[in-house]
């Protein structure tokens, strides 16, 4: 290995991937939260309710990512500055915005899935709609929701390189600095580009944690479908 | 910036709004900047679009008929592809391969790398297409004594696209949603424009709320526009 890349590695991987993996595991834990009960209120019959989630759902989807960071990061503390997030708590909240849209409409279509028989089932024994759902309808659904979770779970990585573009210190973020740091010359850099060998290691990175998770999704969608 | 309190009252939403918010004079203001950028981001997804429904079939027909070595190289394509964020996609592209001597300017590099992004999940999208094409139509049109090819042209691609056509249809959409990324280099589509008007203005969030209105009007109405599409396309049940 080259004398400059000791370092470069170095920094990515202390600096870059922890918070790398912090903003994906937020954003991860609240996509599955927020839409699993968004998911599973959409299937109630009251028109208000799924008036507003369906609304969630199609403009946290409809929108592109890099906007809902935006609105998120520079948008929210226009209005108030409670609402004032540094860049990777903004990058997460923005995930789990677009993440528990995904996941909503996921959960909507598991639950549906359901035969009625299991509802009417549980009813009969006593349950009320929210043990029904608990005990009954929701551990059966979430299996279904597996295989589609774990892929979510590699676009949600992937897309906590957003982080970096409004200048949180993630992999990518990582890699962009010490591509710029290296091109100064002696003793900050070594007066050399080194863009594509730090970027195509990054793009390594990730693809050492993606694929494996592609292919878990992949065999979850044949073991279980 | 303090909430601004509509002095005397008035209406309770305007509150939610940063002092001096005005949609209107932005828009009338900056309108032939928005409007050009707007012209790029349509530009540019209809470029990779393109580009990647052409790749999408060819590469999954390659998939779907195991032709060596091609069907090989389009696995590790779709692979790397779907394994790696497309901003480092990007930026390996616009920051990583003029050390080899290819300078592609922002243009270039903004529907390149849309398309490339785009025909790797197309090239899966039409390997699942074909690959569920009856083996029996196929069969029967070599026997009829197509050619491999004409068979493929007039048999299996008909049928196959518009097996595969729901799928692709949502990639499709999410070209044009990625297409906000190249703002990392600095392409003057939408999203760039809005955003440098706004740092120039500090007219953040009318900025924003133009790329809401105007993605979300977007993306609706080709998911609207398509699902009529659909509908007609759609392969008779049989």
């Amino acid at each position: 290995m080259p004398d400059w890349a000791g370092p470069v590695a170095h920094y990515v991987l202390h600096e870059g991937l922890p918070n790398t993996l912090r903003v994906g595991a937020i954003a991860i834990a609240g996509s599955a939260i927020v839409g699993i009960v968004l998911g599973t209120l959409l299937t109630i019959d009251f028109r208000p309710s799924r008036t507003v989630i369906r609304l969630y759902i199609e403009v946290f989807r409809g929108l592109p990512i890099l906007v809902t960071v935006f609105l998120v990061f520079f948008g929210l503390p226009a209005i108030s500055h409670t609402f004032e997030f540094n860049a990777l708590n903004a990058a997460s909240i923005a995930l789990v915005l677009w993440g528990s849209a995904q996941v909503a409409e996921a959960t909507r279509g598991a639950v549906q899935s359901i035969p009625r028989e299991q509802h009417e089932a549980a009813a009969a024994l006593g349950f009320g709609w929210t043990e029904r759902h608990a005990y009954v309808i929701l551990p059966q659904a979430l299996r279904r929701l597996l295989p589609p979770f774990v892929s979510l779970l590699v676009n949600i990585i992937q897309n906590t390189t957003l982080a970096g573009v409004i200048g949180g210190l993630e992999i990518l973020q990582a890699g962009e600095r010490q591509s710029e740091r290296l091109t100064s010359p002696p003793p900050i850099g070594v007066g050399h580009i080194h863009a594509f060998e730090i970027f195509a290691g990054v793009a390594a990175l990730f693809f050492v944690i993606s694929f494996p998770l592609t292919r878990l999704a992949a065999y979850l969608e044949r073991r279980l479908v | 910036m303090p909430v601004a309190l509509v002095p005397g009252g008035g209406h309770p939403a305007a509150s939610l709004l940063p002092a001096g918010y005005d949609l209107w004079k932005f828009v009338s203001q900056y309108h032939d900047e928005l409007l050009a950028g707007f012209e790029n981001t349509l530009k540019i997804s209809a470029i990779a679009i393109a580009g990647s429904y052409a790749i999408g079939i060819v590469l999954g027909a390659a998939r779907a008929h195991r032709i060596p070595l091609v069907s090989q190289l389009a696995a590790v394509y779709v692979e790397l592809i779907r394994n790696t964020p497309i901003l480092v996609q990007i930026f390996v592209l616009f920051y990583g391969l003029p050390q080899f001597g290819i300078l592609l300017d922002q243009f270039s590099v903004a529907w390149l790398a849309v398309m490339i992004w785009g025909g790797a999940f197309h090239t899966e999208n039409f390997r699942a297409g074909f690959g569920a094409v009856s083996h029996n139509h196929h069969e029967a049109a070599l026997a009829l004594g197509f050619r491999p090819l004409s068979a493929f042209l007039n048999v299996t691609l008909p049928i196959g696209a518009r097996i595969a056509l729901p799928s692709s249809i949502n990639t499709a959409i999410s070209v044009v949603k990625n297409t906000a990324l190249v703002y990392v280099i600095g392409y003057a589509e939408l999203t760039t424009t809005a955003l440098n008007i706004s740092n120039l203005t500090l007219q953040t969030t009318e900025a924003l709320t133009v790329l809401a209105i105007v993605y979300l009007t977007l993306v609706w109405s080709l998911s609207g526009a398509i699902r009529l599409l659909e509908a007609r396309l759609a392969l008779p049940r049989a």
